[in-house]
C-alpha cells in the first residue's frame, strides 16, 4: 500500500504517473503467480526515483507496465491525464516512441550498427530528436561514435544505450538495473550520466535496482517486496553518484 | 537416448512451420522423381509390350512398285526374320455431312489376320473376312473425331475413281502411336487425317497393283546390324525405284514417342536433384541455427556424459525425420502423379494397352536420394555440435564482430540510407552464407519458372514465324500428280482465289561428300508473295535462278554453307541422273526440314520445262473454307489445307500440354521460393529476437520491425531474381540445344512480358512467405526476450 505522506511528497510537482492498485498475474501452467499485488504509486515530473527490491519483488514488472511493454491484470495507470492501461497496442507503441526511453541491464544495442547508428535508430522515429552526435557528447562518447558494440567496453555500451534513450528527448527515462553488469567505477560513471540528464534536461528518471547504495542518490526510494510497495523513503540530502560505495 | 528423442520430437513440433516448408520441398523432389521415373518406365514398358505383341517392324522400305515376290525374297537376306509387302497410298476422303475433304492413308493388310507385321489392335468391329469388298478398318481417333461408327460408309477418291467404303472396325496400330501425317505437322490432327486399313486384295484391285506392293516392312534378328542389311535390301530392290529406307528409330511415330521417353529420363535425373539440393540447403541453415541456439544445452548434455555420436546423430536424425515426412508424402503424390501421367500419355499417344506399375526400386531410390541429400545438409551442423566444448558452451558466445561493408565506403550513398537499411545490409554481410543461400534459392526458383514460360514463348514464336512470316498463303492445294501451267490457270479461275502460285515438291537424295539426306525440295516461283524464306537475321531471301536454299538443319547435317556444292538425285520417277547444285543461302526454319529452289530450275532437273504438283493460294478474306469445299470434288486434287486451321490446331494442342506442365513448374518454383524465404525469416527472427524486441521497446511498431525482415527478404530476392534471369536464360539455351531434333528446333526467343511475369510471380511468393512469418513477428514478446541475457 502506498504511503500517503510519501505520495504527497511526489505531488510537490505534478504527478507524471499515477499507478492505482495494479496487480499482475502470470499463468504458469496450472499455478497462477502474482508478480504485483496491489501497487499504488505516484511519480512526479522531473523526479529521480529509485525502485529498490530483490529479484522477484515485482520491480521489473512495474517498470515494464509503466513503460508500456506489459499490461497489468488489474488496476489502472495514468500517464498525466491519459489512462495508459486503456491504450491500444498501437497507442502504446506511439507512447513508447514519443515519451519513453529505455535503458537495460544488458544494453541491447544492435550489434551490427555503430554507436552513432544505434543512436540514429532512435532519432529516426522521434519527433524532436537530439542530433546523434549531440547525444553521444552528452554521455562523453563522441570520440567512439564509429565503433561497433563489440569494440566498446560494457560501460561504454551502456552509455551508448543511454544516449540512444535520451536522444529521443523523452519525458521519462526507464532504467532496468543499468549498472547490473558493470563494475563499481564504470557503474558510477553511468549513474552520473543519468543524474546529469535528470538535472540538465528535466527528464523523469526511474531506476530499478537491487543495489541499495544507488538509492542514496534519489530523493525518493520505493522499496518493493513480494509484489508490493513496502515503503517509500525520502532522502533529504541525496548524494551525488561519486560518493556512493557498494 | 530416449530423452534426446523426446527433445527431437518436441523440437520438430515446435518448428512445425519450418518442418512443413522443408518437407514440402522434399515432397516436390521425391514426387517429381517418382512421377517422372515411373512414367518413364511405364511408358517404355507399355511401348515395348505393344511393339512386341503387335510385331512393330524394324524397318520399312518405300518404293515405286515392286512385285510381292521380290519383296518376299528379302527374307533370304541374312538377319532378316520376316517381311511383308504392303500398299500404302494417301487418298482424299469425302465424308457425308463434312464439307471439307479429309486425308486418308490407305494401308493394306493381309487378307487373313495371321502373322501380320505392324498388326492392328481392333478397338471395335472385326477383321476382313474375305467376303465383302470395299471393307475398311479406320483409326480410332479419326472415327471419334468424325463421329464414324461401324456400318457407316464414306467415299474415297482412289486412282481418280470414287470408291464407297464400309467401316467394319476401328483400330490402333504400333505404327501410329503418335498419329501424325508427316514431321511437318508436329501435332496430330485426328479430324483431318486418319488411317484406313484395307485388305491386300482390295488394295491391289483399287490401285491396279495386282501382285505388287509399294511398301515393305520387316523384322530382323539383330537390330544392331540394320544399316548393313538395309544397304543390301536397297541394292536388291533398286530396280523397283526405292526412294526411302526407314529404320525403326527414324520412323516418325516412334521418334516422337522416343523423344518423349528420353525427355522423361533426363527430367527424372535433373528435377529431383534441384529440389533435394534446395532442401539440403534449407536444412543446413535451419540446423546450424539450431546448434547455435542450443549451444548451452549441448554443452550440458556433453558435461553429463552424452557422447559426440549421440549428439551428432541427434541433429542428423532431425533432418532425416523431416525428410522422411516429405518422402512419404512424395511417395503418395508421386505415385498418384505417375498414374495420372501414364493415363495422360495413353490418351495423347494411342496405346491399346496400359502398363502401370508400382516400382519398389524407384520408391526406394527416391528415398535413398532424399536421405543422402538430407545427410549432406545436416552433417555440417551436426559436426559443429560435436565440436562444442562443454565448458565453453556454458558461457555466452562471443558476439560476432561486425564489419563495415563495402557499401560504407561509398559514404555518399551510405549516409542517405535509413538505419533500417543499414541494419539490413550489415546483417546480410554478417550472415553471408545464409543470405547467399536465400538469393540462390530465389534464383533457382525464378529460373525454373522462366524455363516453363520460355517454352511457351518459344513455341509461340516458332509457330508464328512459320505460319505468319514464312507461309503467307491461305490455302495450299496438293495435286495428285505433276501438271503444267494449265493447272494454275484452272485454280485461278475459282471465285475466291485472289492469287495463286505454283509449287513443285519433289523428294531428293541430297549429298555432300559422304553425308546424305533425304529431303523434299520445294520449287517456288521467283518473287513468291505467298512463301517468304528468311535468313538468320530474318531478312527475306531472294531465290535465284540457280542454286539451292537449305534450311539451317539440313545445312548443318550436310555440313555445308552458302557457296558449297551439293549433289541432288531424284528419289522418284524416271529421271535418275545426278546434278550438282550450289548452295545459295541458308534459311531459318524451326520445324521440319526443307530445301528450296526456283521452280523452273527444279523442273528442268526433272526434264520438264515447267511442272507443279501443288499451289499456294491467297483467297478473298474469309473465303478459304468455301474454296476448300469447292475443290472437294475436283479430280486431280489430292488435298486442301487451310493454313489457319493447321496453325490453330498445333497451337491449341501445344498450349494444352504446356499449360499443365507450366502450372506444375510454377507451383514447384513457388514451393522453393516460399520455403527458402520462410525458413530464412524464421531463423533470422529467432536469432535476432533480442534486437527486434529492443526496437519494439523503443517505439517501433510491429509493421516497422517486420519491414526490416521483409525488406531484407526483398533485397535478397531481388538479387536472386537478377541472377535468376541469366540463370534461367542459360537453362533455356540448354533446352534449345536439347530440343534441336530432326522434328523441330526451338528458337531462343523470350517475350519481355515473360520476364515481367516471372518477376511478379517470384515477388508474390516472397510476399506470401513474409505473410506466413508475420504471425511470429507480431507475437514477439518484448518482456520475455529482454528479461535476461541469452
Amino acid at each position: 500500500m502506498g504511503d500517503p505522506i510519501a505520495a504527497l511528497d511526489a505531488g510537490g510537482q505534478e504527478a507524471v504517473f499515477r499507478v492505482q492498485d495494479v496487480e499482475k498475474h502470470y499463468q504458469m501452467g496450472e499455478v497462477t503467480v502474482a508478480a504485483l499485488r496491489g501497487v499504488s504509486l505516484d511519480i512526479g515530473s522531473g523526479e529521480f526515483l529509485v525502485i529498490l527490491g530483490p529479484s522477484g519483488s515485482g520491480k521489473s514488472t512495474l517498470l515494464n507496465i509503466i513503460g508500456g511493454i506489459d499490461r497489468p491484470s488489474l488496476g489502472r495507470v495514468f500517464f498525466g491525464k491519459k489512462e495508459l492501461t486503456a491504450y491500444s497496442e498501437s497507442e502504446l507503441t506511439r507512447y513508447r516512441r514519443n515519451h519513453i526511453g529505455f535503458v537495460f541491464q544488458f544494453y541491447n544495442l544492435m550489434p551490427n550498427l555503430t554507436a552513432r547508428e544505434n543512436v540514429e535508430m532512435a532519432t529516426e522515429i522521434s519527433r524532436e530528436p537530439l542530433d546523434a552526435t549531440e547525444a553521444l557528447k552528452l554521455v562523453d562518447l563522441e570520440e567512439r561514435r564509429g565503433h561497433f558494440p563489440s569494440q566498446l567496453s560494457g560501460g561504454e555500451q551502456q552509455r551508448v544505450a543511454i544516449a540512444r534513450a535520451v536522444a529521443k528527448q523523452p519525458e521519462i527515462l526507464l532504467c532496468d538495473e543499468p549498472t547490473g553488469a558493470l563494475d563499481i567505477t564504470t557503474g558510477k560513471v553511468v549513474l552520473k550520466v543519468l543524474a546529469d540528464v535528470n538535472r540538465a534536461m528535466g527528464t523523469t528518471v526511474i531506476v530499478i535496482t537491487h543495489n541499495a547504495a544507488i538509492g542514496q542518490m534519489a530523493r525518493r526510494v520505493v522499496r518493493m517486496m513480494d509484489g508490493q510497495v513496502r515503503d517509500i523513503r525520502v532522502n533529504p540530502q541525496p548524494r551525488s553518484p561519486e560518493e556512493l560505495e557498494w | 537416448m530416449k530423452v534426446l528423442d523426446k527433445k527431437l520430437f518436441r523440437g520438430i513440433i515446435g518448428a512445425r512451420g519450418q518442418t512443413i516448408a522443408v518437407a514440402m520441398v522434399v515432397l516436390c523432389g521425391t514426387a517429381s522423381y517418382i512421377a517422372l521415373a515411373a512414367a518413364h518406365r511405364n511408358l517404355l514398358l507399355t511401348r515395348d509390350t505393344y511393339y512386341t505383341e503387335y510385331e512393330f517392324a524394324d524397318f520399312e522400305v518405300m518404293l515405286e512398285r515392286a512385285p510381292l515376290t521380290a519383296a518376299l525374297k528379302l527374307e533370304n537376306l541374312p538377319g532378316v526374320r520376316r517381311v511383308q509387302g504392303r500398299i500404302v497410298e494417301e487418298v482424299t476422303l469425302d465424308l457425308v455431312g463434312q464439307e471439307e475433304p479429309r486425308i486418308g492413308r490407305i494401308i493394306s493388310l493381309p487378307d487373313r489376320h495371321e502373322g501380320v507385321l505392324n498388326d492392328i489392335h481392333l478397338a471395335s468391329g472385326r477383321y476382313f473376312d474375305g467376303e465383302g469388298a470395299n471393307e475398311v478398318i479406320i483409326s480410332t481417333t479419326f472415327a471419334d473425331a468424325n463421329h464414324l461408327t461401324i456400318g457407316d460408309r464414306f467415299k474415297a477418291l482412289i486412282d481418280n475413281k470414287k470408291h464407297s467404303l464400309r467401316i467394319i472396325g476401328t483400330a490402333l496400330s504400333p505404327e501410329y502411336v503418335y498419329m501424325i501425317r508427316n514431321a511437318q505437322e508436329v501435332v496430330p490432327n485426328p479430324e483431318r487425317f486418319g488411317i484406313l486399313w484395307v485388305s491386300q486384295s482390295f488394295a491391289e484391285m483399287a490401285f491396279d497393283m495386282t501382285g505388287a506392293c509399294n511398301n515393305i516392312v520387316g523384322l530382323v534378328n539383330a537390330p544392331d546390324d540394320l544399316d548393313e542389311m538395309l544397304d543390301r535390301a536397297d541394292r536388291r530392290l533398286d530396280p523397283y525405284g526405292v526412294f526411302a529406307t526407314v529404320k525403326r528409330e527414324d520412323q516418325i511415330s516412334h521418334r516422337f514417342l522416343s523423344d518423349e521417353i528420353k525427355g522423361l529420363e533426363v527430367s527424372a535425373r535433373i528435377t529431383p536433384a534441384i529440389f533435394l539440393g534446395i532442401a539440403a540447403l534449407i536444412l543446413m541453415v535451419m540446423l546450424n541455427r539450431m546448434v547455435r541456439q542450443e549451444r548451452t544445452q549441448i554443452g550440458l548434455l556433453k558435461a553429463s556424459g552424452y557422447s559426440n555420436t549421440a549428439i551428432t546423430s541427434h541433429y542428423v536424425k532431425y533432418a532425416l525425420i523431416i525428410t522422411l515426412i516429405g518422402c512419404l508424402g512424395g511417395c503418395v503424390v508421386g505415385q498418384w502423379l505417375a498414374n495420372a501421367m501414364i493415363r495422360m500419355y495413353v490418351q495423347f499417344y494411342k496405346f491399346p494397352i496400359l502398363r502401370s506399375r508400382i516400382y519398389p526400386d524407384i520408391l526406394a531410390r527416391s528415398m535413398g536420394i532424399a536421405i543422402a541429400f538430407a545427410i549432406v545438409g545436416a552433417v555440417g551442423a551436426a559436426r559443429k555440435a560435436a565440436k562444442i566444448h562443454p565448458a565453453m558452451a556454458m558461457r555466452p558466445q562471443t558476439p560476432k564482430y561486425a564489419h563495415r561493408t563495402a557499401l560504407e565506403r561509398a559514404t555518399f550513398i551510405w549516409r542517405r540510407l535509413s538505419f533500417t537499411w543499414k541494419m539490413i545490409i550489415r546483417n546480410i554481410s554478417r550472415y553471408r552464407v545464409r543470405a547467399g543461400i536465400t538469393a540462390f534459392g530465389v534464383m533457382v526458383s525464378s529460373g525454373i519458372m522462366l524455363i516453363g514460360f520460355f517454352s511457351m514463348d518459344a513455341v509461340g514464336y516458332m509457330l508464328s514465324f512459320q505460319y505468319r512470316e514464312i507461309q503467307k498463303e491461305d490455302v495450299k492445294i496438293a495435286l495428285e500428280s505433276e501438271r503444267d501451267r494449265g493447272a494454275l490457270r484452272d485454280i485461278a479461275r475459282f471465285d475466291a482465289v485472289r492469287r495463286a502460285e505454283p509449287l513443285l515438291q519433289y523428294p531428293f537424295k541430297v549429298s555432300s561428300e559422304w553425308r546424305t539426306k533425304d529431303v523434299g525440295i520445294i520449287g517456288l516461283t521467283p518473287g513468291s508473295q505467298l512463301m517468304t524464306l528468311l535468313d538468320d537475321q530474318e531478312r527475306p531471301i531472294v531465290l535465284g535462278e540457280r542454286g539451292l536454299v537449305l534450311s539451317e538443319k539440313v545445312a548443318e547435317d550436310l555440313g555445308v554453307k552458302a557457296g558449297s556444292v551439293v549433289t541432288l538425285k531424284p528419289l522418284m520417277g524416271r529421271v535418275t541422273k545426278e546434278v550438282r547444285v550450289p548452295v545459295r543461302q541458308v534459311a531459318r526454319q524451326y520445324f521440319g526440314i526443307g530445301a528450296y529452289m526456283d521452280l523452273e530450275a527444279l523442273s528442268r532437273i526433272l526434264d520438264e520445262p515447267f511442272a507443279m504438283n501443288a499451289a499456294l493460294v491467297r483467297t478473298d478474306p474469309g473465303a478459304a473454307r468455301k474454296l476448300s469445299r469447292d475443290l472437294k470434288d475436283i479430280p486431280g486434287v489430292a488435298a486442301v489445307e487451310i493454313k489457319e486451321d493447321t496453325y490453330a490446331n498445333i497451337l491449341a494442342t501445344m498450349a494444352e500440354s504446356m499449360n499443365i506442365s507450366n502450372s506444375i513448374l510454377a507451383v514447384f518454383a513457388g514451393v522453393i521460393a516460399f520455403a527458402i524465404i520462410y525458413n530464412a525469416t524464421i531463423v533470422s527472427l529467432a536469432e535476432r529476437q533480442r534486437e527486434l524486441a529492443s526496437l519494439r521497446v523503443m517505439g517501433f511498431t510491429a509493421p516497422e520491425v517486420a519491414s526490416i525482415l521483409y525488406n531484407e527478404n526483398f533485397l535478397l530476392s531481388g538479387l536472386g531474381l537478377l541472377l535468376g534471369f541469366p540463370f534461367g536464360l542459360a537453362m533455356c539455351k540448354l533446352l534449345v540445344k536439347a530440343y534441336d531434333t530432326e522434328l523441330y528446333r526451338m528458337p531462343f526467343h523470350i517475350e519481355r512480358r515473360t520476364l515481367l511475369l516471372t518477376g511478379v510471380l517470384t515477388i508474390a511468393f516472397v510476399i506470401l512467405a513474409n505473410l506466413a512469418a508475420r504471425r511470429k513477428i507480431n507475437r514477439l514478446d518484448m518482456v520475455e526476450v529482454l528479461k535476461a541475457r541469452e
